[in-house]
C-alpha cells in the first residue's frame, strides 16, 4: 500500500514538475526519462534474467546517432518515426551481438558485452565522415504529433510539450515492461536467473530466451537513446563508452535491480544526486564512487529495496 | 600491468575494472617522484629508482582495497566488478584532485640515457630500459610463481581454490599478497611509462580497456598468456597505425572478440576437458 | 512402439571412454533402475538419454524419432522429464511460480510476453493440482528457498512431474534424504507417476532396497558396459553381478 502512494506521489509530482518547478529543475530530469526507459530493459537482462551487460551504452549510443543521422542527414524529424527507426536499429544490431554474448554468462558476458560497446565507441570516434568524429553530431530538434516546434523557445520546448512527450513514453515503457514480466516469458526468464540447468530441465530453451532478453533490452536502450539526445542537441561517442555503461549499471543498483519500478528510480536518483553533488564539489565522481561502494556492500537490493518488500508472487 | 590482471582473476576469480587506475595512479605518482627527487638533487640518471619506489609504495594500497573487496567475495561476481567500479571512479577524481586536470610530463628527462641508433630508427635508449625492466618482472614473476613456496600456494590456489583451503592454506593471507603484487604491478607499470608519454586524467579509464584486450588475448589468468597478449596488442597497434590510423583500436576489438567468442579461455589456454 | 531407445551408444570424454556400445529399450509400463559402481557411466546415460550430453556415436529415439543431443528443453517439452542428484531448485521463486514454470511449457506458454499470469484460473488450478499430488498445496506461496531439506526435494521431483511427462528419468531421487524418510519419497512418487500418467520411470539408484523393491526391472552397468539387464529376481540370481554391482547388501 505505502508503495503504491509513493508511486502515485511520484508521478504527480512528476506531472506538476513543468508548471511548479523552476525551469533548471525540470529540464535537469530530462535525461532521467531516457535513462528510465534504457534501465528498465537493462533490468530485464540483470534483475530478471541475471546477466550483467557492461556495454548496454551502446544500444543507447545507437539510437542517439540514429536520431542525429535521421534528423540532420536525412530529415526525418516527426518523433514518432525516429523512436522506431532507433527501436529497429538498436534490435538490428543486437541480433548478431545477442547471438554471440548469449553464448557466455557472468564475467565473460560482461566483458563481451563491453568490448562491443568500445568497438563502437572506436568506430564512432574513427569514422570521421559518418559519424563526426569526436565533435559527435548534431540532434535537430524533432517535430511532436506532426507538429514543427522549431519556432519555439528552447527551455520553453524542453519544460513544455517535450516533457510531457517523454514522461508519456517513460510511462508506456513502465506498462510495456510490466506486462513482460509478469507474463509466462517473465517468469521463465526469473527461472533462467534462479538455475539455468533446472530452468532447461523444465523445458525452458535457456539460450533462446537469454538472447530475445537481449534483444529487447536492445530495443528499450535504443528507445531511451532517443529521448536522452533530444535536450542535449548532441550525439558524441561518449554515449557509447564503457564509463557510461558503468553508469547505467551504477544507476540500477541504486534504484534497486529486484523491484520493478527500482531502475526508474535509480535514474532520478542518479541524476539528481549528480546535479546535488556537483553543486557542491567538481569530485562528484569521488563521491559516487564511495556511494556505489556502500550501496553494493550494505544494501545489495537498491533504495527501493529498503523501502518496499521484495515483489508478490505471480502465481 | 596486464600481469597484474591476470595475477589477481587467476587467483581470486576477480575481474578489477580498477587496475587501470592503479596505472594511472602509478604514472602521476612516478611524475611527482621524479621531480621531486630531481629538485633534491638526485643525479639524472637515477630517477628510474624514483620512479620505481613511486610505484612500490603505492601498492601499499592494495590490502587497503582488497579489505573491501573481501567483504563481497561470497556474492556474485557481478557485485565485485561494480566494486572495483566504484573504486575507477574514486581514483580517477582522486588523481584529478592531487595533481590536477593538466596532463603532468616529465619534459624529456627520459634522454637522459641517451639515444640508440638501430638500423634507421632512432629509439630512446629510456625504451629500451622499459623493456628490459618488463622482461625482468616478467622473469620475477615466473621465478616468484614456480620456484617459491609463496608461488606454488598461488597457483594452487588458482587451480583448486577448496583443495588449497582444504590443505590448510590460509586464504585471505594469499588474497591479501596476491591483491597487493597485481597492484603493485599495475602502478609500477604505470610508473615506468611516465617518462615517454604524459600523465593524464582519462589514462586509467583508457589503459583498462587495452589491459583488458591484452589479458582477452592471452587468456584469463595465463601469465604467459598475458604477455603473447601484449605482444600482439602492440604488434597490431604498430602495424594499424602505419596502415589503417582509423582503425587502430577497431582491429583491437574486432580480435577480442573474435577470441571471446572463439575461445573464451584465451588463445593459448590448454584445452579443457 | 517402444519408449525411448538407446542403440549402441557410445560416449567418449577425451581418451576416456564412458559409455562403450550400451543398447537399452525402455517399453511403457516400466520402472527400470540403472545401477553400478561409482564411475560405471550412469549419469552418463543419464545424461545421454535426457538429451543433455550427445553420444560420440549410436542413436537415442523417443517414440522412433531421434533425438540424440536434442537438448534438455527441446525433450522436456516433448515428453521427458529429468531430475538430479542434488535438489535443483529456483531459490528465490514460490513453489507456485516453480511449478508454474513446468505448466507453463506443458500448455506451450512460455513464450507469450503479455500473458498475464495472475488471475489465470486454468493455470492456478493445474499448478495447485501439481502441488497436491506431493503434499505441497499449502506451501505454494512459499519462497522455495525457505523450504524444509524433504520438500525441496519433494519440489524438484514435482516440478518435474508438472511436465506431464511420458518418461521420467531421475538421478538418485533419494539421494541426500534419510533412509526412514526413501521409501516415504518413493510411495509419493510412485503414486503419483500413476496419477499423472507417467508411463515409464528410469532412475539410477544406489540404495538396493529401493532397487530391489520398486523396480520390475533393473540394468546394471560396469566400466561403460552393461552386464546385466532384467527382473530383479534374475539379478539377485546372477553371482556374477551381485559380485560386482550389487554388492554384499543383497
Amino acid at each position: 500500500m505505502t508503495t503504491r502512494l509513493l508511486g502515485a506521489a511520484a508521478v504527480a509530482m512528476l506531472l506538476l514538475l513543468p508548471l511548479a518547478g523552476r525551469p533548471y529543475t525540470t529540464t535537469l530530469v530530462l535525461p532521467a526519462f531516457g535513462y528510465g526507459i534504457a534501465l528498465l530493459g537493462l533490468n530485464l537482462l540483470f534483475g530478471y534474467t541475471g546477466l550483467l551487460s557492461f556495454g548496454h551504452a551502446l544500444f543507447l549510443a545507437l539510437g542517439a546517432y540514429t536520431t542525429a543521422v535521421l534528423t540532420t542527414r536525412a530529415g526525418v524529424r516527426h518523433l514518432e518515426l525516429l523512436i522506431p527507426a532507433a527501436a529497429v536499429v538498436a534490435a538490428a544490431v543486437a541480433v548478431p551481438v545477442g547471438l554471440l554474448c548469449v553464448r557466455y554468462v557472468k564475467i565473460y558476458f560482461g566483458m563481451l558485452t563491453l568490448a562491443f560497446g568500445m568497438l563502437f565507441y572506436s568506430f564512432l570516434y574513427k569514422f570521421y565522415t559518418l559519424t563526426g568524429g569526436d565533435e559527435g553530431l548534431r540532434v535537430l530538434r524533432p517535430f511532436l504529433m506532426g507538429r514543427s516546434l522549431d519556432q519555439m523557445d528552447a527551455v520553453a520546448f524542453l519544460t513544455g510539450p517535450y516533457y510531457f512527450y517523454a514522461l508519456a513514453l517513460l510511462a508506456a515503457a513502465v506498462l510495456l515492461m510490466w506486462r513482460i514480466v509478469a507474463s509466462p516469458f517473465g517468469l521463465a526468464l526469473r527461472s533462467i536467473r534462479e538455475n539455468p540447468v533446472k530452468a532447461e530441465a523444465l523445458g525452458v530453451d535457456v539460450r533462446r530466451y537469454r538472447f530475445v532478453a537481449f534483444v529487447l533490452a536492445a530495443v528499450f536502450g535504443g528507445v531511451g537513446g532517443v529521448l536522452l539526445v533530444i535536450p542535449t542537441g548532441l550525439a558524441d561517442p561518449q554515449l557509447s563508452y564503457w564509463t557510461h555503461s558503468g553508469n547505467l549499471v551504477f544507476m540500477l543498483l541504486l534504484g534497486g535491480f529486484d523491484s520493478f519500478l527500482g531502475p526508474v528510480a535509480g535514474a532520478f536518483v542518479f541524476i539528481l544526486l549528480q546535479d546535488a553533488v556537483m553543486s557542491v564539489t567538481p569530485y562528484w565522481r569521488f563521491v559516487f564512487g564511495a556511494i556505489l561502494a556502500v550501496v553494493v556492500v550494505f544494501v545489495p537490493r537498491g533504495l527501493l529495496g529498503l523501502l518496499a518488500p521484495p515483489p508478490r508472487a505471480l502465481v | 600491468m596486464a600481469a597484474g590482471l591476470q595475477l589477481v582473476f587467476g587467483v581470486q576469480r576477480i575481474l578489477n575494472l580498477a587496475c587501470g587506475s592503479f596505472y594511472a595512479l602509478g604514472a602521476y605518482a612516478g611524475v611527482s617522484a621524479v621531480q621531486w627527487a630531481l629538485r633534491l638533487g638526485l643525479p639524472r640518471p637515477l630517477f628510474l629508482l624514483a620512479l620505481l619506489a613511486a610505484g612500490v609504495a603505492l601498492a601499499a594500497l592494495g590490502p587497503l582495497i582488497e579489505r573491501l573487496l573481501r567483504t563481497i567475495y561470497d556474492r556474485d561476481e557481478s557485485f565485485q566488478l561494480l566494486l572495483t567500479f566504484a573504486l575507477v571512479l574514486m581514483l580517477e577524481d582522486v588523481i584529478r584532485f592531487v595533481w590536477g586536470t593538466a596532463p603532468q610530463q616529465l619534459g624529456n628527462v627520459y634522454l637522459a640515457y641517451g639515444q640508440l641508433r638501430v638500423g634507421a630508427l632512432t629509439v630512446p635508449t629510456y625504451n629500451l630500459v622499459v623493456i628490459a625492466c618488463a622482461a625482468g618482472i616478467a622473469l620475477g614473476m615466473g621465478y616468484l610463481l614456480t620456484r617459491t613456496r609463496f608461488g606454488r600456494i598461488v597457483v594452487a590456489t588458482a587451480e583448486n581454490r577448496e583443495m588449497a583451503a582444504a590443505m590448510g592454506i590460509d586464504m585471505s593471507g594469499v588474497y591479501a599478497r596476491v591483491f597487493t603484487l597485481g597492484v603493485a604491478l599495475g602502478t609500477v607499470g604505470g610508473a615506468l611509462v611516465i617518462p615517454a608519454t604524459a600523465a593524464m586524467n582519462e589514462m586509467g579509464i583508457e589503459v583498462i580497456v587495452e589491459a583488458f584486450a591484452v589479458v582477452v588475448i592471452g587468456g584469463l589468468g595465463s601469465m604467459r598468456g598475458a604477455f603473447v597478449g601484449a605482444l600482439v596488442v602492440g604488434v597490431l597497434k604498430a602495424v594499424a597505425i602505419a596502415t589503417w590510423p582509423e582503425g587502430e583500436m577497431l582491429v583491437i576489438y574486432v580480435i577480442v572478440i573474435a577470441v571471446l567468442v572463439l575461445r573464451p579461455a584465451g588463445l593459448f589456454a590448454r584445452a579443457t576437458a | 512402439m517402444s519408449l525411448l531407445e538407446a542403440v549402441d551408444v557410445r560416449k567418449f570424454y577425451g581418451d576416456y571412454c564412458a559409455l562403450d556400445g550400451v543398447t537399452l529399450t525402455i517399453e511403457p509400463g516400466q520402472f527400470v533402475s540403472i545401477i553400478g559402481p561409482n564411475g560405471a557411466g550412469k549419469t552418463t546415460l543419464v545424461n545421454v538419454l535426457t538429451g543433455l550430453t550427445a553420444p560420440t556415436s549410436g542413436s537415442v529415439r523417443f517414440k522412433g524419432g531421434d533425438v540424440a543431443g536434442a537438448g534438455v528443453a527441446r525433450l522436456a517439452r516433448l515428453g521427458i522429464a529429468r531430475s538430479f542428484q542434488l535438489v535443483s531448485i529456483f531459490p528465490a521463486l514460490t513453489v507456485g511460480e516453480t511449478l508454474a514454470v513446468a505448466v507453463l511449457t506443458r500448455l506451450r506458454r512460455t513464450a507469450r510476453m503479455l500473458d498475464r499470469l495472475r488471475g489465470d484460473a486454468r493455470l492456478r488450478a493445474a499448478v495447485a493440482e501439481a502441488a497436491e499430488l506431493f503434499g505441497l498445496a499449502g506451501k505454494l506461496g512459499r519462497p522455495a528457498r525457505t523450504l524444509p531439506q524433504g520438500d525441496k526435494k519433494l519440489l524438484d521431483v514435482a516440478s518435474a512431474f508438472a511436465l506431464r511427462p511420458e518418461i521420467i528419468v531421475m538421478d538418485e531421487p533419494t539421494s541426500g534424504v534419510s533412509t526412514a524418510d526413501k521409501t516415504a519419497i518413493m510411495e509419493v512418487l510412485v503414486g503419483a507417476a500413476r496419477r499423472v500418467g507417467v508411463k515409464a520411470i528410469v532412475q539410477v539408484e544406489h540404495d538396493m532396497d529401493i532397487v530391489f523393491g520398486y523396480s520390475d526391472r533393473i540394468v546394471a552397468l560396469h566400466q561403460g558396459r552393461i552386464l546385466a539387464d532384467g527382473p530383479p529376481d534374475a539379478i539377485r540370481a546372477d553371482a556374477h553381478v551381485v559380485a560386482t554391482v550389487v554388492g554384499r547388501r543383497a
